[in-house]
């Protein structure tokens, strides 16, 4: 009964979305794409989510731009820049170049946006992304300094990715809800129409600057929001969608047997991890014995995990970070191998010979959840599964009422480990290790301007978390995207979809 | 009855059958009462002798051997249904699930039977006050939808066997109310009731011994409507995810873990469904002939 009601439900969508979009394809020059969750805030400052980013990319730009592919650092609002200090450094920008509505970029529009987001009031989402820099100064109409806070290495890194450069006198009026509704930024793709979490359409801007992204190809971008990976794929059949991704990998699979679609995998940041509190937040627990986080980590398969389940590019992660981030140091990290046998052992030594149960919370990949804590069950470990929304998990973490928890992490896509052990080993209110040592490193590494200083101090970090097994790492993710065989797209390896370098077959 | 005489063949003739026989023999000659009960006889052993022909352990977890597809669809005898998402052998899952399935159904309509049936009966023995406010609270309980109100219990208290059972148990009790309701005021009227009063029976004795007995064939009937329908119902919650967990083999789980591969792998979401559909459908086919054979109309 409730297969009826699914099929035909997709049969409908598929149908109305079929009678409703059938004019667009590649003739009319109009790339229809799918998103899976919905976007909360077109605002990138006001969103935390995947689709935020991709669209944060193709309608605004940022001071500098990071190759994909190469990771060198190119100008783009900036053409050039230069450390003044520690702490001060200086931006020459491009000239000629006009925002959606028509007004010039300038000095002006430069400070205002660094001014407003690096502003706690404001109430930026991610306040990781911005609250390292303090301020910024107009020295001319096309030269500003950015102050911060602290010796920040990563500035650079951020200013290249999150922090992208808004219109002064638009967002001064606008505020984040009318950013949200009709955006305007400097970006390859002007904003059409919003409808808030649903649709969004993008056209291609004609006036775009000599940008390092590149010009855009495609004139029109369609996006909806289609929450069912099975509904967004019936649409891929009936020709109402062009390009899909994040799909499942067993779903791409199938999709790519077909012959029907181009599939490609790459591989993301996002790391998937159990936290385990190892501080004891959540009362009593047995993880506050260092030999039941072992005895977690060595339950766990990753191999066949990455095989089985997330295939593609993924690869079993041992660090608290992804490999490529800049000190990520792979061989400073502790590895625990699949011996199931010896993690029922650490957990009879720890006191548990007949294992223990504990709440075990998950909020995406029920899959991936689910097999994890069978592994667990497999040593005595016993789990009350409890799947939650993210905000629901989060939350909950960060007052340390989850003992054990799956946990994803993708950095923002930021190359730089900073971005994800620091962000979870600092106390901060995510963090359930609360360990002194590992401050104290990532201390050091997170203000040291000398970069082997910073990389010796990220490894002592990495070292001191994998040998006390604060966290059991475990894989990361990667995202397949599925496109019919008129779109050529070329993935990139930070999970970002970047309309300017789609073009047609 | 070896010799029958001819004085017995008289006998037969004049008194006929007794009622015992009558009631065998229409329960024989209604087939929709006979498979309904056939079925349920099956799916109630099986659910209870799981450990013993489960062919594998249904939590056994083999990433390597995922969604292996069933022997009627190409797969092998070692998986006859084919195993799940995280390789798990599909038949043992449906065979531990029944349990699952029986337990809420049986639990929950049990539960929801007591409160209902009391509170019908002594609305309709009693009347007058008693009856005004147990009418009252089952005005109350339907104009909840039951549905959303599970709903939203279980996502505050998280779904398990136990708060499944105990919410449903606690919201399917008023079609019991308003059936056991009409039916005492019916008996209630009876001569035979009456003669009970006048020789001074207690009253727990009346409804006991008088009420019970003559109103059981309407409660067996919504016995078997309610079971069916906490047994829908908690597929449906766990189907949403709120209702029974994770490693727990549930009907209802099973459809929606398969649904996303329900384009390429349709079967992950026909066989769960398809047991849940002759279970549901046997249990109401057994309700159906059991009206039909006890209600008094057909008893000529």
């Amino acid at each position: 009964m409730k297969l009826t009601v699914l099929k035909s439900t997709i049969a409908g969508v598929a149908l109305a979305a079929a009678a409703s979009a059938a004019w667009a394809d590649k003739a009319n020059d109009t790339l229809r794409v799918a998103f899976t969750k919905e976007l909360e805030n077109v605002d990138s400052y006001f969103n935390s989510s995947r689709e935020g980013v991709v669209l944060q990319r193709a309608v605004w730009d940022g001071l500098i731009y990071r190759d994909p592919v190469t990771n060198e650092y190119k100008g783009n609002l900036a053409t050039e820049w230069e450390w003044i200090d520690d702490t001060t450094i200086e931006f020459k920008l491009r000239e000629g170049v006009t925002f959606h509505d028509g007004s010039d970029f300038t000095a002006d529009d430069v400070v205002f946006t660094v001014n407003y987001v690096a502003d706690e009031a404001n109430g930026v989402k991610t306040q990781r992304n911005v609250n390292w820099m303090k301020s910024a100064e107009k020295i001319d109409d096309y030269t500003v300094r950015i102050m911060l806070k602290d010796k920040f290495p990563a500035a650079i890194e951020f200013l290249s990715g999150p922090v992208s450069m808004y219109p002064s006198d638009y967002y001064a009026e606008a505020g984040p809800e009318g950013m949200g509704l009709k955006p305007v930024g400097t970006g390859p793709y002007k904003v059409v129409s919003v409808v808030p979490g649903q649709h969004f359409v993008l056209e291609k801007n004609e006036a775009y600057h000599d940008s390092p992204k590149g010009q855009p190809t495609v004139t029109n971008v369609d996006i909806r929001t289609i929450p069912d990976v099975n509904t967004q794929m019936a649409e891929l059949f009936s020709g109402t969608l062009d390009l899909i991704w994040q799909v499942p990998a067993d779903q791409a699979e199938k999709l790519a047997e077909t012959g029907q679609f181009t599939v490609s995998n790459e591989s993301t940041m996002r790391v998937g991890y159990l936290g385990m509190d190892a501080s004891g937040r959540s009362g009593d627990t047995p993880f506050k014995d260092i030999r039941v986080r072992k005895a977690v980590n060595h339950a766990i398969n990753r191999g066949e995990l990455v095989e089985a389940l997330l295939k593609g590019q993924s690869q079993v992660i041992s660090t608290p970070c992804f490999p490529s981030q800049f000190g990520c140091d792979v061989d400073a990290a502790v590895s625990y191998d699949y011996d199931p046998e010896k993690a029922k052992e650490l957990l009879a030594e720890a006191g548990y010979p007949d294992g223990f149960t504990t709440d075990f919370y998950a909020y995406r990949d029920r899959e991936y959840a689910e097999a994890i804590s069978s592994y667990l069950n497999a040593v005595g470990i016993d789990t009350n599964f409890k799947m939650l929304q993210y905000s629901a998990l989060r939350e909950l973490n960060m007052k340390g009422e989850t003992p054990i928890s799956f946990q994803t992490w993708g950095s923002y896509s930021v190359n730089d480990a900073s971005a994800m052990v620091s962000q979870f080993f600092k106390h901060g209110s995510l963090d359930d290790a609360r360990d002194d040592e590992t401050l104290e490193y990532l201390n050091i590494a997170d203000s040291a301007t000398d970069p082997e200083v910073r990389k010796e101090n990220y490894s002592k970090a990495i070292k001191r978390i994998t040998e006390q097994a604060f966290w059991a790492p475990m894989f990361s993710y990667n995202t397949n995207y599925v496109t019919t065989k008129e779109v050529e797209y070329t993935p990139t390896a930070d999970e970002v979809l970047r309309f300017t370098t789609v073009t047609w077959n | 009855m070896a010799s029958v005489t001819p004085h017995d063949r008289l006998l037969d003739e004049i008194t006929g059958p007794t009622p015992g026989q009558m009631l065998r023999k229409r329960i024989f000659g209604h087939q929709g009462l006979l498979i309904g009960l056939v079925v349920l006889i099956l799916l109630t052993l099986v659910a209870i002798f799981a450990p013993l022909l489960a062919p594998h352990d249904p939590y056994a977890q083999s990433l390597m051997n995922r969604m292996v597809p069933p022997v009627f669809m190409g797969g092998t005898w070692e998986h006859p249904l084919g195993t799940d998402h995280l390789g798990r052998d599909y038949l043992s899952r449906l065979i531990y699930g029944a349990r699952v399935s029986l337990l809420i159904g049986a639990v929950a309509a049990l539960i929801s039977g007591v409160i209902g049936t009391a509170m019908g009966v002594a609305a309709g023995y009693f009347g007058g006050k008693v009856d005004a406010v147990v009418t009252f609270l089952i005005n109350v309980r339907l104009a909840m939808p039951v549905v959303l109100v599970a709903l939203a219990v279980v996502a505050i208290l998280g779904g398990s066997l136990e708060v499944v059972i105990v919410v449903l148990g606690l919201l399917l009790w008023d079609r019991f109310a308003v059936v056991m309701r009409a039916s005492t005021m019916q008996v209630r009227r009876r001569e035979y009731v009456a003669a009970a009063q006048v020789i001074g029976a207690s009253t727990p004795r009346i409804l006991l011994s008088e009420i019970m007995p003559n109103i059981a064939n309407n409660l067996i009937v919504v016995v078997t409507l309610e079971m069916a329908h906490a047994i829908l119902l908690e597929a449906a919650l766990s189907f949403l995810g709120l209702g029974v967990q994770p490693p727990t083999p549930s009907w209802g789980l099973m459809v929606s873990e398969g649904k996303n591969m329900m384009l390429f792998e349709p079967w992950l979401v026909l066989i769960p469904g398809a047991v849940l559909f002759v279970l549901v459908l046997a249990i109401n086919l057994m309700g159906d002939g059991l009206r039909d054979v006890t209600a008094p109309e057909n008893r000529s």
